[in-house]
């Protein structure tokens, strides 16, 4: 009985830790984790935004989120830690034209996750820095009453912090892409590789249905003409 | 129809012992140059060993068809009638039912701590959170619940998770984790509770698709996102275990740089 409260003590210690350590206003003045958020927020606001809704504004919505992630990544670094060491093997027209479908790729992904945002609230926790290198982590809770945690691995440039990786319940998204990229290049080559992920950003275009995107396409490119 | 689940469980159990004996030495943790980072944060890579990868490969498709043929349709149709409050107590439910596995694992674990959370947790949501219904522990009690299973347990012992098994219908399990399954299979009392195997299956499908009509389209963007599907998810399954053996059951870590298995 007496261990039981003793421990229960030790308990309601440890949550009331947790929770404090949970609340993102509490002595939160990071720099790499404001800039998070902020970036965070304004892609969320944008996505949000009630003039911003409708299959009409998606081209529109598209390319201020596209623009927002840009100034938030750093997609070099993403691009050559994938790589790891094949980045060295690489020439450099071979790195550009890899970066770019690289964080093609990621982006769209980035994209339908946002699009398909629904009042998730996030919780900003803690950041480490130890130089030029940061981490960010946050916890997602989401609708299912589930817990994600969430860390933004960035690096210090003259305009701020840039991600350079997300890892997510312990999943390192460079680190899986290295790990497929890796053996991709096992059994093939570059040429080899470039066309997967030529083929799977064409295949997973973002938005919406072809037959809708026809219609949509239509008044833009009406709009250009002029 | 018994007998062939029984018979699964064993083979599986075969392999799994089988490739004890290889553990270790294949799936040792390389570092591969990041980006110039500080050395200790240097990000850890897993070789993952996979001598089936033909077999695999042929049941992911066959589980991924069987996602957009049978589950997805399903699990939609299931989310369309029944509201998500209601999914969600179905979750609880089941999750508080399955209490022995997290408490079993985290004696096991040897985490007192731990175990005493599952065990107030289970008094607080069959009582206050009706049969399990309401995640009240979480909810008014600041009692999340923990993560701890047989898989995580041998993890902790210091096994390695050898070679990758994509079984038909369970999914990534590494070897050492399926053995884990088969265990939890054992501390799960749907096992004592449902004897017939019609049944059993049953309440095991209903809850697969309760569970998926809660995470729509996770697994779409996962595909999505995957430069080839199959390593993607082969690796991530590897990363987030190394993670959770790491972290114990009190919950994954998301630092790579303490992840060693």
């Amino acid at each position: 009985m007496n261990g039981g409260g003793k421990m229960r003590m030790m308990y309601r210690r440890w949550v009331s830790s947790l929770v404090v350590a949970g609340l993102p206003w509490v002595g939160m003045t990071g720099e790499a984790l404001d800039q998070i958020r902020r970036s965070t927020d304004k892609i969320l606001a944008v996505v949000q935004d009630p003039a911003m809704q409708g299959p009409a504004q998606a081209v529109v919505r598209d390319r201020r989120v596209r623009s927002l992630i840009d100034e938030r990544f750093d997609w070099g670094a993403m691009a050559r830690s994938a790589m790891g060491a094949h980045w060295k093997t690489l020439s450099e027209s071979q790195r550009q034209e890899f970066s770019g479908l690289f964080s093609e790729l990621i982006k769209n992904n980035y994209l339908a996750e946002v699009e398909g945002y629904s009042g998730e609230k996030i919780r900003y926790q803690s950041e480490t820095v130890a130089g030029k290198y940061g981490v960010v982590n946050v916890v997602i809770l989401t609708l299912r009453g589930t817990d994600v945690p969430v860390s933004y691995r960035v690096l210090q440039k003259e305009s701020g912090w840039f991600v350079y990786d997300i890892t997510i319940e312990g999943v390192s998204m460079v680190n899986n892409y290295r790990s497929q990229i890796g053996a991709i290049l096992q059994r093939s080559n570059y040429d080899g590789l470039v066309a997967k992920l030529r083929g799977r950003i064409a295949e997973n275009k973002p938005g919406p249905p072809p037959a809708q995107a026809a219609t949509e396409n239509e008044p833009k490119a009406t709009e250009r003409k002029p | 129809m018994r007998n062939v689940l029984r018979m699964t469980l064993c083979a599986g159990l075969a392999v799994g012992l089988h490739a004890w004996g290889s553990a270790g030495e294949t799936n040792d943790v390389v570092e591969l140059p990041g980006i110039g980072e500080p050395a200790g944060a240097a990000h850890a890579a897993i070789v993952v060993s996979d001598p089936l990868e033909p077999v695999n490969r042929a049941f992911y498709h066959f589980n991924d068809k069987l996602y957009f043929w049978v589950l997805q349709p399903v699990s939609q149709g299931y989310a369309y009638v029944m509201p998500s409050a209601a999914r969600r107590g179905v979750r609880n439910f089941f999750n508080n039912l399955a209490m022995p596995i997290r408490l079993g694992n985290c004696l096991l674990q040897g985490d007192g701590t731990g175990a005493w959370v599952e065990c107030q947790r289970f008094a607080i949501n069959t009582t206050e959170g009706v049969i399990g219904f309401d995640d009240a522990a979480k909810r008014c009690w600041d009692l999340p619940g923990r993560r701890a299973d047989f898989g995580q347990t041998l993890g902790r012992y210091g096994i390695g998770p050898s070679i990758y098994i994509h079984w038909p219908m369970i999914g990534p399990l590494s070897a050492r984790d399926s053995v884990g399954y088969v265990g939890d299979y054992f501390l799960n009392p749907l096992t004592y509770l449902v004897t017939d195997l019609p049944p059993s299956v049953g309440i095991q499908a209903y809850d697969t698709v309760n569970d998926l009509s809660l995470r729509p389209d996770e697994y779409e963007r996962f595909k999505q996102a995957a430069i080839d599907p199959y390593l993607a998810m082969r690796d991530a399954y590897y990363q987030y275990r190394r993670s959770l053996v790491a972290g114990g059951a009190g919950g994954a870590t998301n630092d790579p740089v303490t992840s060693t298995r």
